[in-house]
């Protein structure tokens, strides 16, 4: 991390942050830790490690605590993210109206993948969950607002916007440059050590295929290489960004 | 067509936003009238008699929810939970942006019954429009002398806090809910205590439904028994009910409870051209499906859960025969693989092997034994966690595995050739 100057944002925020402190019982000053990173993020675009830390000041408690707080919401970036968060909903309603090719179509257009962010750091992606607007399905939020009813030729005409900066939704502040993934990966890290029989990204046939028995017979039976298909092609492109750790300009993608 | 107006009533015709325009309607002269001539005993009253049972899910009769608040002297909290992101469900999002003072009304003739001077509202993070038509409504009722101290000249005092959540399903769970609200990671809690016992700072608590609660204006207008004679006797009134899916007109539809499914597809539009109903999820991403021959069942609390199902936040997806169940099974399996909080191994651990077993399914890489994988996983991982979410992967996998098993078999055999069930 690069020192930079933080008290500018800092002087931004503390008014607002006090009178969130102040909306909660005596004592309660930790109830204010989201509200004040949802503050931090407005001003900044993401949480930042100097937000982390005001913030543990402010409320009164370690900044590890804040931090793993943070990290059980989704809604904070903990790294920047782009000027444009585009999040399409992937649940029940929406997948079942056509969803699947709202996502197929915006991986295309972009060129990245879920939890990722364009290489001019115009768009991060994100496929969301239900985000209650079933009844105008497929949906979506951009920076937060909602689209409703989507189909290719309003994504098309929605991204040329954002690229003509005559979007009607104001882009997100940009307080650092944004990184080709702003999330770890998730599915990846999280599988408990050990655990037996648990597909890995690393497991070419997946469940029961420990040794790629399956997998040799089915790409026998399939002249398609199985890489092609969506699942295998996430799972290995996952196993491949904890490996490579990949960089904004690498050749990783 | 059985449609009602009264937690709808004005939306779409009137800007319900505005305070004038609600207060024209009749708006907050219940909650005026609750404070200067009833006791919060009068209120409570009125709310058990009306057999109002809540509308974020579990159905608890809300008049006994509140009467398990100890006397111990304790400050108590009332907390209003308008986290909404069951799948399905888009009612309290509507009720928030289209008529907050109507939310804000009922929160504080909620909080005035439960003799609590503090009142919060959970807003989910996703909701930033909604949260600040919100804050202007509540700006408004503040200026008007609505909400505060001495109100209508008397000693009552309630404050009401805003509180944005930042993205978790699961913080729609109350206990969850409320460790997220005193700033700590959204994880639920042991029960018991219940909140009612110990609760928000460890007080006595209640969590109420946005719906649940803007009902209560109506309660004190019209009386409990205008309430209860409506629907069947245990699960009375009216109710939004969220309509999406294969569907026409999809949308928010007030209705008695206990009108039949079928007429809520009428409502909806009926199905898409040339297209047959082959399956109803009637309660929310986690209820059990039902199916064609289901449709003439009535839609109230009882009767879903009769068949084995429930009326759950009152969400109801209709899939017609062009549906690949085997794409809707593996987006709400990974919705709740998402959204486990990790707390308790069988729902983190288990959403996850059945979200990877799905999607093996799903592009042509699965076993034939991955239709039974299914089942016992999910069976097995149900029933033993802290909360209600990892028991939600199951009726709904469960129920169309066993309905459809032929399309998800025709996927593991002949995955090019597997398809729709028509």
């Amino acid at each position: 991390m690069t020192e930079r100057d933080f008290s500018a944002t800092a002087a931004k925020v503390e008014p607002e942050a006090r009178k969130l402190i102040a909306q909660y019982p005596e004592g309660c000053e930790r109830s204010a830790l989201l509200p004040i990173l949802h503050a931090f993020q407005n001003v900044e675009g993401w949480v930042s490690p100097e937000a982390i830390d005001r913030t543990a000041a402010w409320v009164g408690v370690p900044r590890s605590v804040v931090e793993s707080t943070a990290s059980f919401y989704t809604l904070f970036h903990r790294r920047p993210v782009g000027r444009y968060m585009l999040q399409p909903c992937r649940n029940l309603s929406c997948i079942i109206n056509g969803a699947g090719e709202i996502m197929a179509h915006f991986r295309e257009r972009l060129g990245v993948g879920h939890n990722q962010t364009t290489q001019d750091g115009l768009f991060s992606y994100e496929e969301a969950e239900c985000l209650a607007a079933c009844d105008r399905a497929p949906c979506m939020q951009v920076n937060l607002q909602f689209y409703y009813d989507l189909t290719k030729e309003k994504i098309d005409a929605m991204l040329q916007a954002m690229r003509d900066g005559t979007f009607e939704v104001a882009p997100l502040p940009q307080s650092a440059v944004p990184g080709l993934d702003w999330h770890v990966a998730v599915e990846a890290e999280r599988r408990s050590p050990g655990a037996q029989g648990v597909p890995d990204p690393f497991d070419p046939g997946g469940l029961g295929d420990r040794s790629g028995v399956l997998m040799i017979e089915r790409l026998a039976r399939d002249p398609e290489p199985i890489i092609a298909r969506p699942t295998h092609e996430r799972l290995i492109a996952d196993g491949a960004a904890l490996i490579a750790k990949p960089q904004r300009n690498g050749e990783t993608h | 067509m059985p449609v009602v107006k009264v937690l709808t009533d004005g939306i779409g015709e009137a800007n319900l936003r505005d305070l004038d325009v609600y207060r024209k309607r009749g708006g907050y002269l219940q909650w005026k009238r609750a404070v200067t001539e009833l006791t919060p005993a009068a209120v409570l009253d009125v709310t058990t008699k009306s057999g109002l049972r809540g509308r974020g899910g579990a159905g608890f009769p809300t008049g006994r929810k509140w009467s398990f608040l100890p006397n111990n002297g304790r400050p108590r909290y009332m907390v209003c939970n308008c986290d909404e992101a069951e799948p399905g469900t888009f009612k309290d999002h509507m009720l928030l942006e289209e008529t907050p003072h109507q939310v804000l009304e009922g929160m504080l003739i909620g909080t005035y019954a439960i003799g609590s001077k503090h009142a919060f509202i959970y807003i989910r993070g996703e909701f930033e429009r909604g949260y600040h038509i919100f804050m202007e409504a509540l700006a408004q009722a503040r200026a008007a002398g609505l909400v505060g101290s001495g109100l209508f000249g008397t000693d009552v005092a309630i404050e009401v806090t805003v509180h944005r959540g930042a993205g978790a399903y699961i913080c729609g769970e109350e206990t969850a809910l409320l460790n997220s609200l005193e700033g700590r990671r959204g994880e639920p809690r042991l029960k018991p205590p219940f909140p009612a016992v110990k609760g928000l700072y460890g007080e006595p608590t209640v969590v109420n439904n946005v719906e649940t609660l803007a009902t209560l204006p109506h309660l004190l207008r019209n009386g409990p028994e205008w309430f209860a004679k409506v629907g069947p006797e245990k699960s009375p009134g009216y109710k939004i009910v969220s309509v999406s899916g294969h569907v026409k007109k999809p949308g928010n539809f007030e209705v008695p409870l206990g009108t039949p499914l079928r007429e809520l597809l009428e409502l909806a539009g009926g199905p898409r051209d040339g297209r047959k109903i082959v399956a109803i999820q009637p309660g929310g991403g986690s209820s059990a499906c039902l199916f064609e021959e289901h449709l003439d069942l009535p839609y109230d609390f009882d009767t879903m859960a009769q068949n084995g199902t429930m009326l759950g936040s009152g969400a109801v997806v209709f899939f017609d025969d062009s549906t690949n169940f085997v794409e809707a099974a593996l987006a709400l399996v990974r919705f709740y693989a998402h959204e486990s909080c990790g707390q308790c191994t069988p729902c983190r651990e288990g959403g996850h092997w059945l979200e990877i077993t799905l999607e093996r399914i799903l592009h042509g890489g699965g076993l034939a034994s991955d239709i039974d994988l299914l089942i016992a996983v999910s069976h097995q991982l149900t029933g033993i966690n802290l909360c209600p979410l990892g028991d939600s992967i199951e009726p709904f996998l469960a129920s169309v595995v066993k309905r459809f098993e032929a399309q998800f078999r025709a996927y593991v055999s002949a995955p090019e050739a597997a398809g729709v069930i028509a």
